[in-house]
């Protein structure tokens, strides 16, 4: 694909930034193909990608967090090794991640300057020059208009006041290269509007940005050039000005499996006969989402889709009583309920599997055994004392039944199984529980793909049996694999609603993508 | 009960060896052989280590340390700590000396306990509701309960009205101390409670990831208070061996007991991180630290140089326990 505009690195020498064949390997998989990245001198390029298609990793490279197996940076025609991100720094990139990297307890001005903070002169060299630490960071905030003053501390800042500060350390440390991952996420528009300004006067200064959003519309705007990642190979360079959005969605998605729809897997949508198990009115959590109303029916699986940080992730957690829960109405079985824990959503009969089982999901350094029963203790006790011959004769049972592979007995570690097996138990502790309703985030995140088809044909099975599925997940695959329907989320809030026969890879990423602002 | 999932292909297979037990069972045979150790100095260095009549010492004098560990054992297991345990001693051993002049023996005592069930109660609110760090929190009623046991006493060591509380602390059954014999009772019910209920279980579970076993529906900050009640109430309990034992209560007694507690319960293998440990491990580490205590005493080395001691085998526990961590990650 050629490049189609050549700005700046026209008038002479070298381009800002050169990245060449750049290859990154994990424990045997490749998941960068040799990436080329060439950023100009004053330019904005958008990387853009789907989830997975290895835009974090490359900036990570960068940023000097991970090391590259293959290929070389140049940094104004000069090769760079970047051992550590404080190599990187000192290279003039700044990497702005999406997690904010900040210490809450100090003030503002020692964040813009940290690990730098200015120095009186002298013999007083170890000592921080406070009144020019606060003039210089004050200045740099004006420049952002950012309505913060460098003595507050840090840990009073809303989200987007944290960003622009991020933004002002960047900044503060005299950047040629930055890097914005996702920077508006949590800015309002009138600080949306003075970042794009801030970015302008940049560009303006020669400082080249590398701009990684979803938001196709802030993408026309603020970018020249627009890089597409799919799979860890670069898809496609155009002209911001030149290029379609539905073209820009064809090179995420790739052309060979364009809309591969789900309807070619002889499955009708079931369930429309089945009562309804679960409905949720109006629901709302604060600064993740609000109106959120659907209906799920027992033998139904139900998906929530959306790019990363579209909210849909909350919801099952607010559902389950895990996050707090300030909107909207829940009912179980038609019946209004009032959940505000685990414990009592496990009396409704509502289980959840984490997106995060390692952190969420499992206590590692129990047994297979003890992990099965954690969630339904009376089914494997008689008041109180836990009979082990029923308890492990039931670990067994759902053991050959889920097909979790053991390295040793019902009595290991659950940590000392592989990621599927793993969650498998987290399955099988629900089930084992009598639930009716499984909410389940990220199911097969960091999952094998023998395991992964495992647990597609549990989650089959189980809706065959009417249980009513939740499957919220960042996965197009697993989405179109799994659900009866889909309902689709941009900035925590559902914006279209798919089913069987609507719902392939390019109508749902349109819709997570565009839905933007 | 719920067969919703449907079979899939695989072996049948059979629970197996107790694989987890073989493990813990090994981390113990390397404390049993440290203590035999111990035993053999002894007894090379002092020809009065190895008599009965020692050994009877011995044991009463770790009855208390043993007492307090238990309870001890079960917080630490949850990830927190209680350094009150010494505190809440002095102060219910104070109060029951001052009931027993105005009330009936079983009364004094009751209600003694159940004083110390409620300082334990009130670290559990402290650290479950309020959300203060256990160490804060503990660090906080020690200083309240000791200043409340001297202000109790005016300082001084007071006695005991009564006949039947001397019982306690002196009798014997077939030639064993009274406190003895309930000293292996109380851990033998603990260890089958924290083996073989599901209270014990979940006690683990909510050590080894609190967040995970809260998703699971446990109840965690119910457990967290149970368990800081059952370790004041274990406090109050030992006070009350010691007491009639001694005949007196003193509000200086057991100063820095906690230190000596945790230490034979890390010992044992209990990890400060949580979610492991054993009673059986905790029996043989308070054994280890009392043996020591009194070969020490046998060796006239003098009170200053056993407070090293019993320092540099904290440190070693706590050495221990990291090294073991660190092992297990490879």
């Amino acid at each position: 694909m050629p490049e189609t505009i050549d700005t700046s690195s026209a008038a002479g020498g070298p381009p800002l930034l050169e990245m060449r064949g750049i290859r990154k390997s994990f424990s045997g998989t490749e998941v960068l193909h040799g990436v080329d990245l060439t950023l100009n001198r004053g330019e904005v390029v958008a990387l853009l990608g789907e989830n997975g298609a290895g835009k974090s990793t490359l900036m990570k490279i960068l940023n000097g967090d991970y090391a590259r197996d293959a290929g070389e940076i140049l940094l104004e025609g000069r090769p760079l090794e970047l051992r550590s991100p404080r190599d990187a720094h000192r290279a003039g990139i700044q990497v702005i991640y999406q997690e904010l990297n900040d210490v809450p307890d100090v003030s503002v001005a020692e964040n813009v300057f940290l690990g730098s903070l200015p120095r009186k002169s002298g013999l007083l060299k170890p000592l921080v020059d406070w009144p020019e630490t606060h003039r210089r960071a004050g200045e740099v905030l004006a420049r952002l208009d950012a309505q913060v003053s460098p003595r507050q501390s840090m840990r009073t800042l809303r989200v987007g006041q944290r960003q622009l500060v991020e933004i002002a350390k960047a900044l503060s440390s005299r950047a040629r290269v930055l890097v914005l991952d996702e920077p508006t996420a949590a800015l309002t528009p009138r600080e949306v509007e003075r970042l794009f300004e801030t970015i302008a006067s940049l560009r303006r200064q020669g400082v080249g940005m590398i701009y990684i959003s979803h938001r196709l519309d802030e993408i026309e705007r603020v970018a020249q050039r627009i890089i597409v990642l799919r799979d860890g190979s670069v898809a496609g360079v155009r002209s911001a000005a030149e290029v379609q959005r539905h073209d820009i969605v064809r090179m995420m998605v790739g052309h060979e499996v364009a809309d591969s729809s789900a309807t070619d897997r002889a499955r009708t949508a079931r369930g429309a006969d089945q009562e309804v198990a679960l409905e949720v009115e109006n629901l709302g959590c604060r600064g993740e989402f609000a109106g959120v109303s659907f209906s799920l029916r027992a033998g139904e699986t139900l998906g929530l889709f959306g790019l990363l940080g579209a909210g849909h992730m909350e919801v099952p957690k607010a559902i389950f009583g895990a996050e707090p829960v300030d909107a909207g109405e829940i009912r179980v079985k038609g019946h209004a309920v009032s959940i505000r824990s685990p414990r009592q959503a496990r009396r409704h009969g509502i289980g959840l599997v984490p997106e995060d089982r390692k952190v969420d999901g499992l206590v590692l350094g129990m047994s297979v055994a003890d992990n099965l029963a954690m969630a339904h203790w009376k089914g494997v006790s008689s008041a109180g004392v836990i009979r082990s011959g029923v308890q492990l004769r039931r670990a067994v049972e759902w053991v050959n039944r889920l097909g979790i592979r053991l390295k040793g007995s019902v009595r290991q570690a659950v940590g000392t199984l592989s990621g599927g097996n793993q969650q498998k138990v987290v399955l099988a502790r629900w089930l084992e529980a009598g639930v009716r309703v499984l909410l389940l985030n990220e199911p097969t995140r960091g999952v094998d793909v023998g395991a992964r088809a495992d647990i597609y044909t549990v989650l089959d099975g189980l809706r065959a049996k009417g249980l009513a599925l939740l499957v919220c997940s960042s996965d197009l695959e697993e989405i179109l694999e799994v659900c009866d329907r889909v309902l689709v989320f941009a900035r925590g809030r559902m914006i279209g609603e798919f089913d069987r026969a609507s719902a392939t890879r390019i109508s749902l990423l349109a819709a997570a993508a565009g839905g933007s602002i | 009960m719920n067969s919703t999932a449907p079979p899939l292909a695989s072996p049948s297979l059979d629970p197996g060896p107790p694989r987890r037990a073989r493990l813990v069972w090994r981390d113990e045979l390397g404390l049993l052989v440290v203590y035999l150790i111990l035993c053999g100095f002894m007894a090379i260095r002092s020809p009065y280590f190895f008599s009965p009549h020692n050994f009877k010492n011995i044991l009463v004098a770790v009855s208390t340390i043993g007492i307090l560990s238990v309870g001890t054992t079960m917080v630490i297991v949850t990830g927190g700590i209680d350094l009150s345990i010494g505190s809440v001693l002095a102060l219910t051993g104070v109060l029951v000396a001052y009931f027993s002049h105005h009330m009936p023996i079983p009364a004094a005592v009751s209600l003694a306990l159940l004083i110390g069930a409620a300082a334990g109660a009130f670290n559990g609110l402290m650290i479950t509701r309020v959300g203060i760090n256990p160490l804060i929190a503990t660090l906080g009623s020690l200083s309240i309960h000791r200043g409340l046991a001297f202000d109790f006493s005016g300082g001084l060591t007071q006695s005991v009205s009564g006949d039947g509380f001397a019982f306690l602390g002196n009798a014997t059954l077939f030639g064993v101390p009274f406190q003895v014999l309930v000293t292996v009772l109380l851990f033998l019910v603990a260890a089958w409670v924290m083996g073989w209920t599901v209270f014990g279980r979940s006690v683990y579970a909510i050590g080894g990831n609190a967040q995970a076993s809260r998703l699971a529906g446990l109840p965690v900050r119910r457990l967290q208070m149970i368990v800081y009640t059952l370790c004041g109430l274990g406090a109050a309990v030992g006070a009350m061996f010691q007491v009639s034992h001694l005949g007196v209560a003193d509000p200086k007694a057991t100063n820095e007991i906690e230190l000596s507690v945790i230490a034979a319960v890390i010992l044992g293998g209990t990890s400060l991180s949580g979610g492991k440990g054993t009673l059986s491990g905790t029996l043989l580490g308070v054994l280890i630290m009392g043996t020591l205590n009194n070969g020490l005493t046998l060796l006239d080395v003098s009170s200053y140089n056993q407070d090293v001691a019993r320092g540099a085998v904290l440190l070693l526990a706590v050495a221990i326990d990291q090294l073991r961590l660190r092992w297990q990650a490879r």
